[in-house]
């Protein structure tokens, strides 16, 4: 086949007005946080910063980022905790029903997040009657529910990293006469490492962007960022949210940065 | 195997003790809730009581009888179904070119930019695809200063736009789950008909496109399944018009607090997307070489 064929040509054509298609649209919201004017017009009349400065001035979206962050964090950081231990057994030691505990650990991915979020919120209140445990609006109840999202994130690249990395150093080891914890933290750990940090990334931005679980979860003065957006959004459309969009574009773009140079992301579905 | 010498007992108490805590949490916050709701989705509802106890199929039948309920049923499965379709036309090409792009370098990128907007959720999504198609969004300002529009068309709070939105959302599934069906079909096969004198495009629909078929099924299953559990874009780009399952099932559990009800929606909603993602498990999990 020649290179430069007009089919080959008009074929890549093709390919990248799918992406502008993609891509187009969060081109222009991150052009529109700039806009100098009140109510969005195209082309603007001029350009300004004022609009992150407005934005982070007003409560909803400062708190909702914050809380965003926090609850990510702290899901992130349970996930990583149950997560690699888990991924290690399945990917490591043969027991029965190892296929059908894999299942169950990414499972949460597969359940509708509409769903998950609806069940967990019924779930909380009649847990609260019959205990007096309050979880449903509450940071606890809103970071256990996000842990769940964030765990098949950590499973799916901790096991693909485990499967990948090469086990001779860790029979290695083990025949040198270290035990199972010496082996983990010695020599399997610093292995898998970019897995483990592609993981955390993974499920960090699972979690922070996530909408759908949360609406159910969240209490009065305590919403995430992107459910702040969406309440915005309900009733006004202005630059105000371009900006606050165009934060979250850079912070889950630099994640998504960041956990390439660990881990491929072919590699990550 | 690293720990194979361990005796078997000791084995499987120790991968017990390592998977046990996942397993367990998992268990607690994600099916007990799920049997929870299923339980609930044959209660009866009592604006008093949150649980009556009786068992009933009576929420089921209302939501395939009663006109309104069976309306948000359609409306959902014409939605997924029509953005489906768009999203596989879409997909597919573009799948097709990163699993056979020659330079890694920029098959890496294309990664990365299919995977970002996956990433970034649907609040941000939706809100740009509101700026977009606003009565003075950029479509509309684009198509009057070229004078193919008099005034502005109303694009937004529409079933098309809609779609428009949804095809946006789900093409990075798409994209990545048939990227790696593709990858898996050997390029010697290509080469094979090309060499038979068959043109690039007979070759995809002759050859590439039967053996991807299985993915091709199996991306679309679980594209309507996402379709139908679409949340933000149908409240925000579909306006308080636009009825479809996500938002109904919020507003009968959050709003409405009919949790029986409410229920028995979700648990439509989780069969029929569970059916969907064992069915494209299977279809990807077949091997046809």
């Amino acid at each position: 086949m020649p290179r430069f064929s007009p089919g080959r040509y008009a074929f890549s054509l093709l390919v990248a007005l799918i992406f502008v298609f993609l891509l187009g649209p969060l081109l222009v919201i991150i052009w529109a946080s700039f806009f100098a004017d009140k109510i969005l017009v195209f082309p603007p009349s001029g350009y300004t910063l004022n609009w992150f400065v407005r934005a982070w001035g007003m409560d909803e979206f400062a708190d909702g980022f914050l809380l965003s962050l926090q609850v990510a964090a702290f899901a992130t950081v349970i996930s990583l905790a149950l997560g690699v231990p888990a991924a290690l057994a399945i990917e490591r030691f043969s027991f029965p029903g190892r296929e059908t505990i894999r299942q169950c650990l990414l499972s949460p991915m597969y359940v509708p997040a509409i769903v998950a979020g609806a069940a967990v919120y019924i779930y909380y209140i009649q847990v609260e009657i019959l205990s007096g445990f309050q979880l449903a609006s509450t940071f606890t109840g809103l970071v256990l529910a996000h842990s769940l999202i964030a765990l098949p994130w950590t499973m799916r690249l901790v096991c693909a990293s485990l499967v990948t990395a090469n086990t001779t150093s860790e029979e290695a080891a083990r025949s040198l006469g270290a035990n199972a914890i010496q082996t983990f933290f010695l020599v399997t750990l610093p292995i898998i490492r970019p897995g483990i940090i592609a993981s955390a990334m993974f499920s960090f931005i699972a979690s922070f962007s996530d909408l759908e679980k949360s609406l159910f979860l969240i209490g009065p003065g305590k919403t995430t960022l992107p459910i702040a957006i969406v309440n915005y959004l309900e009733w006004s459309l202005d630059p105000t949210i371009s900006a606050v969009a165009t934060v979250q574009i850079f912070i889950i773009g630099a994640g998504l940065l960041i956990s390439d140079r660990f881990v491929k992301l072919g590699k990550a579905f | 195997m690293a720990m194979i010498q361990a005796p078997g007992q000791e084995r499987h108490l120790r991968s017990g003790s390592l998977v046990l805590p996942a397993l367990f949490f998992v268990a607690v916050f994600l099916f007990a809730p799920l049997a929870l709701i299923l339980r609930y989705s044959f209660d009866r509802y009592d604006p008093l009581t949150l649980m009556q106890g009786v068992f009933t199929v009576e929420n089921y039948v209302k939501a395939v009888t009663d006109p309104f309920y069976r309306n948000v049923l359609l409306t959902t499965g014409n939605i997924s179904a029509l953005s489906t379709l768009v999203v596989m036309l879409l997909a597919f090409p573009v799948a097709y070119y990163i699993s056979r792009v020659e330079s890694p370098r920029l098959r890496g990128w294309l990664m990365i930019l299919t995977v970002l907007p996956l990433l970034l959720g649907n609040a941000v999504r939706s809100a740009a695809w509101m700026i977009v198609m606003g009565t003075n969004g950029v479509a509309n300002s684009f198509l009057q200063a070229i004078g193919l529009i008099a005034e502005p068309i109303k694009i937004l709070y529409t079933p098309t736009a809609v779609v428009i939105a949804l095809v946006s959302v789900l093409l990075p599934f798409a994209v990545i789950t048939l990227q790696s069906v593709m990858d898996s079909i050997p390029t010697s096969l290509e080469e094979a008909s090309k060499s038979l004198g068959h043109s690039p495009l007979r070759t995809v629909v002759s050859v590439v496109l039967p053996l991807a078929m299985p993915g091709v099924a199996a991306s679309a299953a679980i594209c309507f399944a996402l379709a139908m559990n679409a949340y933000a874009t149908p409240v925000l780009i579909g306006g308080p018009t636009m009825q479809m399952m996500g938002p109904v099932v919020y507003g009968e559990i959050a709003k409405a607090n009919n949790w029986p009800f409410g229920s028995t929606l979700a648990g439509i909603l989780m069969a029929v997307t569970l059916i969907l993602t064992i069915l494209s498990t299977r279809l990807l999990s077949r091997r046809y070489f």
